[in-house]
């Protein structure tokens, strides 16, 4: 049982970097941006794909694409803001009619994966040698281990990136107070296709590690990954990355010691009955801390 | 004459901001009682817990000597309690006509009846003729006309306005002062909000100033205006 | 004097403005009645215009709670699916005939939706998400029940004779009652609070309006006519599994199809679902494969280029006609 629960804390904590990594890039989208990112899942297993695809096509390692993803992420996030955002911004409720928008980028994304990669499970046959590493009493694999040590460097860079960088600073500042930073003669456009060209570069690299950690992945897969960034953003207080950041943590843990202690089929029931419980009892997250509107 | 209007020792904190601090007035049938006071004396937080939207901490709000406090912002609607806003509050994706009839909806009079008393209600604030567009279609001194009219329709015992001339118009704000005179001479009790000292002592028959949560000075125009403690509040620090 | 000035001649004019009114609903309805009517006498495409019903009553009660209450339900197909399962249940456990157990399909609809009440205080995405994560939670929680009641993976076979034609009438007087609902609440007392309570419900409160209670009631229908629609559908298919009656296609092609004719009107779900059932016949025929891609896509388009859809488009331009179409 002991183990058990070691394996659960261990496993917990590398899948809630993960978890943590799509909450802080979705969190950051709707701070500076008020869209909830529906397909921000199909962002996620895209990137899965694209290392899927380097993988067996080009023999590529899952590490060398991760740069891969970075780059292509970010352009095709800065196109899809210019492709996209202006037009929203004008309609009636922007804030909904941007998730129903999102709710059709998704449909269509899982719809080009389908078309290419079709419906089967697919996995990264790649390992790592040695397979697996003790820990503790423990054995964890070792592309876990990495995936996990990469989730730590990007958490890091990112906080360091929002908080001691003048770009980062300006965007905090956007999901504070968006009408001053108007006023102060930032300009908000460029900053706001920034950030969704960031949040899109973190989903994709998130999604390689995605291809690391778990077994396999679909087209279908991305709606799990977007309910799971929906809870973690919730949690963390919408707006928020470093309360993402905790709150990605704190769900993989929850969800990975439910399977130890529940039936392997209520896990996602946890997870639902956390985000509607903290939306009804505490709507400002965990943290206490809400975007100001 | 017995008060249309009591509220008691009202008292009210945000966190560590005591937004009132034992508000004591009363006002009668066809009085105006205009209400001054700079910005953050609490005069809107007292409008709020008059009709319901705040709980108050402490204290009594009666209505026609019916103690109303603590009740839901409808029922205290009911009680014949009714309001406009500082900053238009209309239903925008609803005709004037329907604007109107939201307060009377669970009236018993029948449909064409309410319909006739809302046309000459707008009529009455020169709103007829765009009685079938969407109340966003309006200007914002319509939109201020629209909420008084809508305040009117079920006929309450006491209004309340909250700053009815801050950018209105002053064509405009002739009018509403003549509507206003009229509601009063009607016989409803009229609780006139606004920091634009002006057309509060053109209109009121008492004034009450507001500081700090508190009522300083209670009385007359011509009282309220040479009160030392009023122009202090006003001009002082 | 012009005649509009004075009362008598506005009542006048109120009368005419609401003759046109009924007569549009009356040719409206009496159109799509006769039309749909005679499309089994016609041996017409009994399963085409089978759904065609069914998405033009999903969305008009996706309309009662996006367009009247301000609602944006992503867990819609919630309803749906209990109501499939309701029936389903009734039927094959414990012998119900059908037209019985459909009523008891509207009453769990109705019971799920006074269990989801208390999400009627949040608004905006927050509502939007937690609906979202309830329907996950209903698909969980039925597809892990016992087989022998859900059927597991293999769904549950109704076992009862497919009869296309009765469930095709059936649909339709569902479908009837669900317009003529929506066309009551659009005039009635009700519906004119639930209007004001999404402009402003705290203003409205303050107008005398019981804000909760009126929310209930237009989220009560909202749920009553998707989870008929559900037990129709298992009657109509004869089998349900949690897969397709907890599809979250479902959610979104209900809400692209109220969207895309315009909500907050009678009219637009009707057309939207007919304009959209019908493209999406054409594509599917054309090109199945795309199917997904292009209902994404037309998604994109539609909040992009006609966010207020086709009859909201038309009524913005023509404001005055505002009074004389349902």
């Amino acid at each position: 049982m002991e183990i058990l629960v070691l394996n659960g804390i261990v496993n917990g904590l590398i899948v809630g970097g993960i978890y943590a990594l799509i909450g802080m890039s979705l969190t950051l989208l709707y701070g500076v941006l008020r869209i909830v990112n529906f397909a921000h899942g199909e962002f996620v297993i895209g990137g899965s794909f694209l290392a899927y695809a380097l993988f067996s096509n080009l023999g590529l390692a899952p590490l060398f694409s991760l740069p891969v993803a970075a780059l292509s992420f970010f352009a095709m996030g800065w196109g899809a803001y210019y492709l996209l955002l202006p037009r929203l911004q004008k309609s009636d409720d922007p804030e909904i009619m941007s998730f129903l928008m999102m709710y059709g980028v998704s449909i269509a994304l899982a719809a080009v994966m389908l078309l290419i990669f079709e419906a089967d499970s697919r996995s990264i046959d790649y390992s790592f040698t040695p397979i697996s590493m003790k820990v503790g009493p423990i054995y964890v694999s070792t592309a876990r281990i990495v995936a996990f040590g990469i989730v730590i460097v990007l958490a890091a860079a990112l906080t360091w990136f929002l908080f001691r960088t003048l770009p980062g600073k300006a965007l905090r500042a956007t999901i504070m107070n968006p009408e001053a930073i108007k006023i102060v003669g930032v300009d908000v456009v460029k900053l706001s296709a920034f950030a969704f060209a960031l949040a899109s570069a973190i989903a994709g690299v998130t999604g390689v590690l995605v291809a690391l950690v778990f077994p396999a992945f679909n087209p279908f897969s991305g709606a799990e990954y977007s309910i799971i960034g929906f809870i973690v953003v919730v949690l963390g207080g919408l707006g928020n990355p470093l309360g993402a950041l905790l709150a990605g943590i704190l769900y993989g843990l929850a969800e990975q010691l439910a399977t130890v202690f529940l039936p392997q089929a209520m896990a996602p029931i946890v997870g639902f009955g956390i985000l509607v419980a903290v939306i009804l009892i505490r709507p400002t997250g965990l943290m206490g801390w809400r975007a100001q509107r | 004459m017995s008060a249309a209007i009591e509220v008691h020792g009202l008292r009210k904190r945000f966190g560590g901001l005591t937004a009132l601090d034992g508000v004591e007035l009363e006002a009668h049938p066809a009085e105006v009682l205009g209400i001054i006071g700079v910005n953050g004396a609490g005069k809107t937080t007292l409008m709020n817990c008059i009709c319901g939207i705040y709980r108050a901490d402490e204290g009594r709000v009666m209505i026609g000597g019916r103690d109303v406090t603590h009740r839901t912002p409808h029922e205290i609607a009911h009680h014949g309690v009714g309001r406009t806003f500082q900053i238009p509050r209309v239903f925008r994706k609803m005709s004037l006509i329907d604007n109107l009839l939201v307060p009377v909806l669970d009236r018993d009079e029948a449909d064409p009846a309410l319909i006739e008393r809302a046309e000459n209600t707008l009529e009455h604030m020169n709103l007829i003729e765009l009685r079938h567009n969407f109340a966003e279609e309006l200007s914002g001194g319509q939109q201020k006309l629209l909420e008084m009219a809508r305040m009117l329709m079920p006929d309450p015992t006491v209004v309340m306005l909250d700053e009815p001339f801050a950018g209105v118009h002053p064509t405009l704000c002739k009018f509403m002062i003549e509507r206003i005179e009229a509601m009063a001479a009607g016989g409803k009790t009229v609780l006139l909000i606004s920091h634009d000292l002006t057309s509060i002592y053109r209109l009121s028959h008492r004034v009450a100033a507001l500081n700090e949560g508190r009522v300083i000075a209670m009385g007359s125009v011509d009282e309220i205006r040479s009160n030392p403690a009023v122009v202090e509040a006003y001009l002082g620090n | 004097m012009p005649p509009e000035s004075s009362g008598a001649g506005r009542s006048i004019e109120r009368a005419s403005a609401d003759r046109i009114y009924y007569t549009l609903a009356a040719v409206i309805g009496g159109t799509v009645g006769i039309y749909f009517l005679v499309v089994p006498v016609l041996d017409l495409n009994i399963a085409f215009h089978f759904y065609l019903m069914l998405w033009i009553t999903m969305a008009s009660a996706f309309n009662v709670a996006a367009g009247f209450s301000g609602y944006m339900p992503f867990g819609f197909v919630a309803f749906y699916g209990v109501g499939a399962f309701t029936t389903a249940i009734l039927v094959k456990s414990l012998g119900f005939p059908v037209l019985l157990a459909l009523p008891f399909s509207g009453v769990a609809g109705v019971i799920l939706g006074l269990l989801f009440a208390p999400t009627l205080r949040l608004s905006g995405i927050y509502f939007a998400i937690v609906s979202l994560a309830l329907a996950g939670i209903c698909r969980l929680v039925i597809s892990n029940m016992p087989d022998h009641i859900t059927g597991g993976s293999f769904g549950l076979q109704l076992g009862s004779r497919a009869e296309p034609v009765h469930s095709f009438y059936v649909m339709m007087a569902v479908m009837l009652l669900a317009l003529g609902t929506i066309l009551w609440l659009s005039r009635s007392r009700l519906g004119k609070a639930l209007r004001a309570v999404r402009d402003d419900a705290e203003a409205a409160d303050m107008m005398g309006v019981n804000v909760t209670r009126v929310r209930l009631y237009g989220w009560l229908i909202a749920a009553f006519f998707p989870a008929v629609c559900g037990g129709v559908e298992a009657w109509y298919t004869n089998v349900v599994d949690t897969e397709t009656a907890f599809n979250t296609l479902t959610t979104a092609k209900t809400v692209i199809y109220a969207v895309a004719g315009g909500l907050g009107t009678v009219t637009g779900p009707i057309v939207g679902s007919v304009v959209m059932v019908w493209l999406d016949e054409l594509i599917w025929r054309q090109f199945p494969l795309l199917n997904l891609l292009i209902l994404g896509v037309a998604t994109v388009m539609l909040v992009l280029f006609l966010p207020r859809g086709i009859v909201g488009t038309i009524l913005r331009r023509r404001p005055e006609w505002r009074r004389y179409i349902p």
